[in-house]
């Protein structure tokens, strides 16, 4: 009975291979781990080790034309504390009270799911150095509360130019979805609106890295490399800030003595003041303002309720830009400037104004706004009184003139004289206005057809600045300028150069060019003068009493469906040597002449060291 | 009657009475094992006493190795019941005075010293087997016998399983089966056992006898990003630990994984993970060479062996080494699920060390005594006393 078998041997040798298998498999084993994957493994151990972190850089300065910081920065402290402090309810409300932020606002940060989750979040910012004081003496009553340096912006004059220069505020989700903030991360702070946003590349500097070593704890062990912060680009506005100071106290008195007098509902208004010669602009207004400020360190719920409000007329809405009005007669040069240039009209061409006209049939008649007429009136005279029939007699020629050969002469026109497209501003969110002509009323009637056709009382409207046209303050400042300085229309600009934060200069921004009116020099002439005859005799003879230099001007009275009349006045000056051109828009401030005319006059008396005027004249032009 | 009556002892020098070859690849091991101790301790305040420890622990093992390998291994074929019962009290001791630590009971503490008794038990059980099988002439043929002797490493299994220690009781059944089919079970038979095996371990996972950290481990080692951060963690980072080493490792003290703390157990279980790390697929590639070199050495003094006794020890301390490292190893890359099982002579712990030391010291005895040149049948010596 040989229990053990004689193949011992044997099977110890099985053994044996199964030892050298086993260890084969191993091996590939470690092959297949260490040698082919083996860079994919070493990248991972790099991921475990080392951690980037971000070291904030101040934003670039935004200064006026002659260096005055109208946004700097000025340090301040912001109290971080780990996500994980939102399972703690009685260290919420104990730093909810010794930071003065609510509790709801806390938690709701460090529940954002957005930001890198090992991250300290940022629960106040801007804390004042006794609550700061606090939190850091008693580290025991706030564990992982920490305490970090930034840097925030920095008002001098307040509100002064707030839609100029825009807001900042911390990176939205709906920046994040901006090809410009693809490479920011949450919690950034960039600019929304205004300078701050159009310039974002420049203003933002580049942050800080500094690549930690840490433990599996997470403790930081080593810096292995570091990247100092560099900070933003300084920007050198065209804006002069006394000019702008005076814009907005004429925009602002304006508006108030609209609203003592017959215009309750004067509430909003813009303004803007811009160099003849270059297209820099110098002041820009719009009214109600707001306090940039106030965006620190996140903006409080009830004050963005507020500004976002209809009763409050949106105060963060830059009118000058993104309003878009029917200007009404200020839109005159055009339709006479159209009619010179084709023929329509010669500088001898007379009409006969009785106040109500029917050249479009009897049962179409439309009214002068002197309801008993001009009487005879020529080019000058047209102009200067603002006599509609004039311009409704042009409007129909070009009507006329359009016939079934769709040429939409005078569309092309206002085209060329800025309207319709952007100026190009160096300014977020510029809107276009708007030139109607057939193809956009058929696409906008699109759903009622009866509507869509063009009539001629549509071209008679356009002649006015009435009806469906739409303009920006700024595109009609900047045909005046185009008026006064020869007919080049100039790209308006608000940033005149960049500087590196040394303070050394990087970049000057030229004049640019973008079209010249479509008018002889004889003809501009013309139009010139009767520009001079509107302040010296016409319809805004009063606002402009005494006044020492000349101005060349337009007031303009728009009507807007359901709401009292929108003021306007834009001209330029001096006249013998334009150096300046101006517009306010007063919405629902009744009339141009006695609403916005003295208000431009008093900004030009300012500007070039003349008499203001307290006069509010009664005007029933428009 | 002593063993130079048995038989001539080989009248030859020392270098002819030991096996060499064995004998540098256990002390190139515990060499590697300073080394990576060194390494995997340096700038670690707690873990720093480690490095000298493990020092002793190697010098006291080469003394026990000598005197074992000096004493003629067959004689221990005769204490069957006295080494069977000793493995029994040693490890139901524990639960009287074994300490505590991680809530399990598996060390004696006795002044500096910590013993673990199931390391012991590893080497006892081989040499209860081997003696159960050839003094009781178990026929490997009938699975009555064979159950048989499976019955016999319950009691001991049992205890170890209720420490708990799981992969030590694995490491017994590995053995146990090693040592059968050295001794002849038959193929079908060995499928069998792994059949009935994998069996027992699905119908404990039903039954819920394994514990949730055991079925954690299960899982985590199908699927380690179930729980990136809880059990899965220690997984993941000794595979990022073992491949981020590359082919020439990152240099001693330079692993980043092993300095930074990200590998748990750095100096125990997972100590390869260190080595693969900052030695690379070259450090790695030298320790498993030495222990194929050990192993093949041991199989070799097996084959030599005067006596069947003597084959069957070197038999199941070779499978003993074999399961240890596989598991350890394939733990560590990842191809195994994590078990608590420590990687032979290079692992920290005096147990341990000293367990691996005296089976290397029990192989030299075997080679010393093993059967003079031209004598080829096995059976001829009846190295063990008629009835115990």
């Amino acid at each position: 009975m040989p229990s053990l078998k004689d193949d011992l041997y044997g099977r110890i040798g099985a053994l044996g291979i199964l030892v050298v298998v086993t260890l084969g498999i191993l091996l590939s084993r470690l092959w297949y781990l260490q040698v082919l994957d083996g860079e994919s493994y070493a990248a991972l151990a790099e991921e475990n080790r080392l951690r980037e972190v971000s070291v904030e850089s101040p934003r670039g300065l935004v200064l006026d034309r002659d260096g005055a910081v109208l946004v700097g920065n000025r340090p301040a402290l912001a109290v971080t504390v780990p996500p994980k402090t939102a399972t703690d309810p009685v260290l919420v409300r104990r730093l909810s009270a010794a930071l003065g932020v609510s509790e709801s606002q806390i938690i709701a940060r460090l529940k954002d799911k957005r930001p890198d989750p090992l991250k300290p979040r940022r629960i106040a910012e801007d804390v004042d150095r006794a609550a700061v004081t606090t939190v850091l003496e008693r580290q025991h009553l706030f564990p992982g509360a920490e305490v970090q340096p930034l840097a925030v912006r920095k008002y001098p004059y307040g509100r002064l130019a707030s839609h100029v220069l825009g807001y900042v505020g911390e990176l939205s989700d709906n920046d994040k979805k901006d090809a410009d903030f693809a490479r920011y991360d949450y919690g950034d702070i960039v600019g929304k609106t205004g300078i701050e946003r159009e310039y974002e590349a420049v203003l933002q500097g580049t942050k800080g890295t500094v690549l930690i070593e840490v433990d599996a704890a997470g403790r930081p062990l080593k810096v292995v490399r570091r990247s100092e912060p560099a900070p933003g680009r300084t920007l050198m506005l065209t804006i002069d800030r006394r000019v702008q100071e005076e814009t907005e106290r004429q925009l602002k008195g304006a508006i108030r003595a609209a609203r003592r007098g017959k215009y309750k509902r004067a509430r909003a208004g813009a303004a803007v003041v811009m160099d003849v010669g270059t297209g820099a602009i110098l002041a820009m207004a719009s009214y109600p303002d707001y306090d940039p400020g106030a965006f620190l360190g996140g903006i409080p719920t009830p004050v963005w309720k507020r500004l976002n409000d209809p009763k409050s007329e949106y105060p963060l809405f830059n009118r000058a830009v993104t309003g878009a009005y029917p200007p009404g007669s200020t839109f005159k040069p055009v339709t006479v400037g159209a009619g010179l240039a084709t023929g329509v009209i010669g500088l001898n061409t007379h009409q006969v104004c009785n106040g109500k006209w029917v050249r479009m049939g009897k049962q179409w008649p439309k009214w002068c706004w002197k309801r008993s007429g001009h009487g005879t009136v020529g080019f000058t005279e047209a102009m200067a009184q603002s006599c509609d029939v004039y311009f409704y007699e042009i409007g129909l020629a070009f009507y006329r003139r359009d016939g079934e050969e769709v040429r939409e002469e005078f569309q092309s026109y206002a085209r060329k004289f800025g309207f319709g497209r952007p100026t190009g501003v160096d300014l977020a969110g510029e809107v276009s206005g708007r030139i109607p002509d057939r193809r956009w009323k058929a696409e906008f009637n699109k759903s009622s057809p009866e509507y869509a056709p063009w009539l001629p009382g549509d071209t008679v409207n356009l002649s006015i600045g009435q009806g469906d046209v739409l303009s920006t303050p700024l595109q009609v400042v900047r045909m005046y300028a185009a008026i006064a300085n020869g007919g080049v229309l100039f790209k308006p600009r608000l940033v005149d150069r960049i500087l590196a934060p040394s303070g050394e200069l990087q970049h000057v921004s030229k004049p640019e060019r973008t079209g010249r009116l479509p008018v002889s020099p004889a003809q501009l002439g013309a139009m010139q003068e009767s520009l001079v005859a509107v302040t010296a005799w016409g319809t805004a003879k009063e606002a402009f009493e005494g006044f020492e230099f000349t101005v060349a001007g337009k007031t303009g009275t728009s009507q807007v469906m359901g709401k009292d009349d929108y003021a306007f006045f834009a001209g330029y000056a001096p006249v013998q040597e334009p150096k300046y051109a101006a517009i306010i828009v007063i919405e629902q401030g009744g009339h141009g002449g006695s609403a916005a005319a003295p208000a431009v006059r008093n900004i030009f008396a300012r500007m070039l060291g003349g008499t203001p005027t307290d006069a509010r004249p009664e005007d029933e032009s428009r | 009657m002593t063993a130079a009556d048995r038989t001539t002892p080989p009248p030859a020098p020392l270098s002819r009475r030991v096996s060499l070859g064995l004998a540098a690849a256990a002390a190139a091991l515990c060499a590697y094992s300073v080394l990576m101790m060194y390494t995997a301790t340096h700038g670690r305040q707690a873990l720093a006493v480690n490095f000298p420890k493990q020092i002793a622990w190697v010098a006291v093992g080469f003394v026990l190795a000598a005197a074992v390998s000096a004493f003629d291994y067959a004689r221990l074929a005769n204490y069957f019941p006295q080494l069977y019962g000793l493995n029994l009290a040693l490890l139901a001791g524990l639960f009287v005075f074994g300490s505590d630590a991680k809530g399990a009971q598996r060390w004696y503490d006795i002044g500096p010293l910590s013993l673990q008794p199931s390391e012991l038990a590893k080497l006892l059980v081989i040499l209860t087997v081997g003696s159960y099988i050839v003094h009781r002439q178990c026929d490997v043929d009938d699975l009555g016998e064979v159950a048989k002797s499976f019955a016999l490493i319950l009691p001991p299994m049992a205890l170890i399983m209720l420490q708990p220690d799981l992969g030590t009781a694995l490491v017994l059944v590995a053995t146990w089966l090693g040592m059968l089919f050295a001794a002849g079970l038959r193929w079908q038979y060995v499928l069998l056992v792994v059949v009935v095996l994998l069996a027992v371990g699905l119908l404990a996972w039903q039954l819920h006898i394994l514990k949730d950290y055991q079925i954690n481990r299960l899982i985590v080692f199908v699927n380690p990003d179930v729980d990136p951060s809880g059990a899965g963690y220690n997984l993941k980072q000794s595979k990022i630990a073992i491949g981020s080493g590359g082919v020439w490792g990152k240099g001693l003290l330079s692993g980043t994984q092993t300095n930074l703390n990200f590998l748990p157990e750095r100096h125990t279980d997972f100590i390869f993970a260190v080595l693969g790390e900052e030695l690379g697929f070259v450090g790695a590639g030298v320790l498993l060479v030495l222990y194929g070199w050990l192993m093949l050495s041991g199989l070799r003094v097996g084959s030599a062996a005067r006596d069947s006794f003597g084959g069957l020890v070197a038999a199941g301390i070779v499978t003993m080494w074999l399961f240890q490292v596989a598991v350890n190893v394939g733990m560590t890359t990842g191809i195994m699920p994590v078990t608590g099982i420590p990687l032979p002579f290079i692992s920290y712990g005096g147990s341990s060390m000293w367990t691996h030391l005296i089976a290397t010291g029990l192989l030299l005895s075997i080679w010393w005594h093993r059967r003079p040149r031209g004598v080829q049948d096995v059976r001829e010596a009846r190295p063990w006393r008629e009835g115990i």
